[in-house]
């Protein structure tokens, strides 16, 4: 990713426009008794468009927000979302991505490694209550929705980058018409 | 250049997770006020308007789900009344039998039962299914001590006797039943007759060869008197009540010596019964 100033604030208000609207919108809705977590799939889709470093930043800020605005110990997010923006720019680092499905089906993974982590972080800080199986319904669902969601998050991200993105310049550059005749 | 950049990525990962770890170490417990007080100062404007301005999507995508959830609620709901429902009506023919079973026990208690009888409590499981012959089927048998000619009452009075017994049922016929035949008193006259029932009206019974001297009236009360008649295997203990006289017009009574009754006892809706076992045969 070409990062230029323009960029970097198309990243900025990437990451807090998906955290608000995950607080404002997403938290606030339910299907089917479950409300979407569609904040990890757009760090993953960041780190798949950005690589590894790109997506923790991203990961880390995002989360650092979102414990800012959820008035919760800090940090939590942040490693939780870093570790998930970093692992999704890991994968496009080292593996080739040929498919259409290859970026919603990553979402749906790390949504769910995001959600793991998430609960990791609470029984690291201390869970005093009994957990329910139906957290994993949830998680499940929520992985599913990540996986609809990242798809058009992929979409409409990459179009957001498309100038700071190395491989749309090349695919531009390969598609300059030549002069005709020649 | 490579392994610089590598180099560089490590050192921000680790930077950023040894932060977060350092936020969450720091924040955990403590709280970190003035940071989170000033981001939520920065931003809460803005959640506000997005808020605001979301709530539409919000409630139509919450519309969807609550449809959703409605119609699941709604089977749900369909399945809860079926089973409260079943569970009313269950209570309330517990409650039916509670009533009959008290009944029989104030029947048991009151005296009316003579001594040297053993009640056997049983349930009507079949009926006759014609007026013609008034039968029912109790669920006790010779097993339970029932035998043949055994009175049978329920909580409001006679019902009929044991016609026939296998080791686990019994046939009672009714006191409706044409074959029937009561050696039957007026209370507290003492005026003795026979009781007669009116085939094909359960609610009507005729007492009959009535001292013709001895007026009735109605509303009298009608016992067993204990003895049998010629020719009427009658049998029953004396004092069992059978029911009210309902009609007893003055002509009726001098020129054929007979007044109709209504039985005490809803010979149409039997349920639970006591067949008297042992005792001494009148």
């Amino acid at each position: 990713m070409i990062l230029t100033p323009n960029i970097l604030a198309r990243l900025v208000a990437i990451v807090v426009g998906g955290v608000i609207l995950q607080l404002t919108f997403f938290s606030q809705v339910a299907l089917f008794h479950v409300s979407p977590d569609l904040l990890p799939a757009l760090i993953v889709v960041l780190g798949l468009l950005g690589g590894s470093l790109t997506g923790a930043v991203c990961g880390f800020s995002a989360g650092l927000l979102l414990d800012c605005l959820l008035i919760v110990p800090l940090g939590g997010g942040s490693l939780v979302l870093l570790a998930t923006g970093y692992l999704a720019g890991l994968f496009r680092e080292r593996f080739e991505i040929h498919s259409v499905l290859v970026p919603p089906l990553l979402c749906m993974g790390l949504t769910l490694f995001a959600e793991l982590g998430f609960g990791a972080v609470e029984l690291m800080l201390g869970l005093d209550a009994p957990v329910s199986g139906l957290i994993v319904r949830d998680m499940l669902l929520k992985s599913i929705f990540a996986f609809f969601g990242g798809w058009a998050i992929y979409v409409g991200v990459r179009r957001a980058l498309r100038p700071a993105l190395v491989e749309e310049q090349t695919l531009r550059r390969n598609r300059r018409p030549s002069v005709l005749g020649t | 250049m490579y392994r610089k950049q590598v180099r560089r990525r490590r050192a921000v990962l680790a930077l950023l997770i040894v932060g977060s770890f350092a936020l969450l170490t720091i924040t955990y417990r403590q709280g970190n006020d003035g940071m989170q007080r000033g981001v939520s100062t920065v931003f809460s404007p803005v959640v506000s308007v997005a808020d605001r301005a979301l709530k539409p999507a919000r409630d139509m995508v919450n519309w969807f789900d609550e449809t959703f959830d409605a119609k699941g609620r709604n089977e749900r709901l369909h399945s809860e009344l079926e089973v409260a429902r079943r569970q009313a009506v269950g209570a309330k023919a517990a409650l039916a039998e509670n009533e009959q079973l008290r009944n029989l026990l104030g029947l048991d208690h009151s005296g009316a039962i003579p001594g040297g009888y053993t009640p056997v409590t049983g349930r009507v499981i079949t009926r006759s299914p014609t007026e013609w012959f008034s039968d029912v089927t109790i669920d006790v048998g010779s097993g339970d001590g029932v035998e043949v000619d055994n009175p049978v009452v329920n909580g409001d009075g006679l019902v009929g006797r044991v016609a026939a017994v296998t080791g686990g049922t019994a046939r009672v016929t009714l006191i409706v039943d044409h074959s029937s035949a009561v050696t039957a008193k007026l209370v507290p006259s003492g005026t003795q007759g026979l009781m007669k029932p009116s085939v094909g009206d359960p609610e009507d019974l005729i007492l009959d060869f009535l001292d013709s001297e001895k007026l009735v009236g109605k509303g009298q009360s009608v016992v067993t008197s204990g003895w049998r008649a010629i020719g009427y295997e009658s049998g029953y203990p004396p004092n069992l009540p059978i029911g009210e006289v309902v009609e007893a017009p003055l002509l009726e009574q001098e020129a054929q010596q007979q007044v109709h009754i209504k039985p005490y006892a809803d010979l149409r809706n039997l349920d639970l019964v006591q067949v008297l076992t042992g005792g001494s045969r009148g």
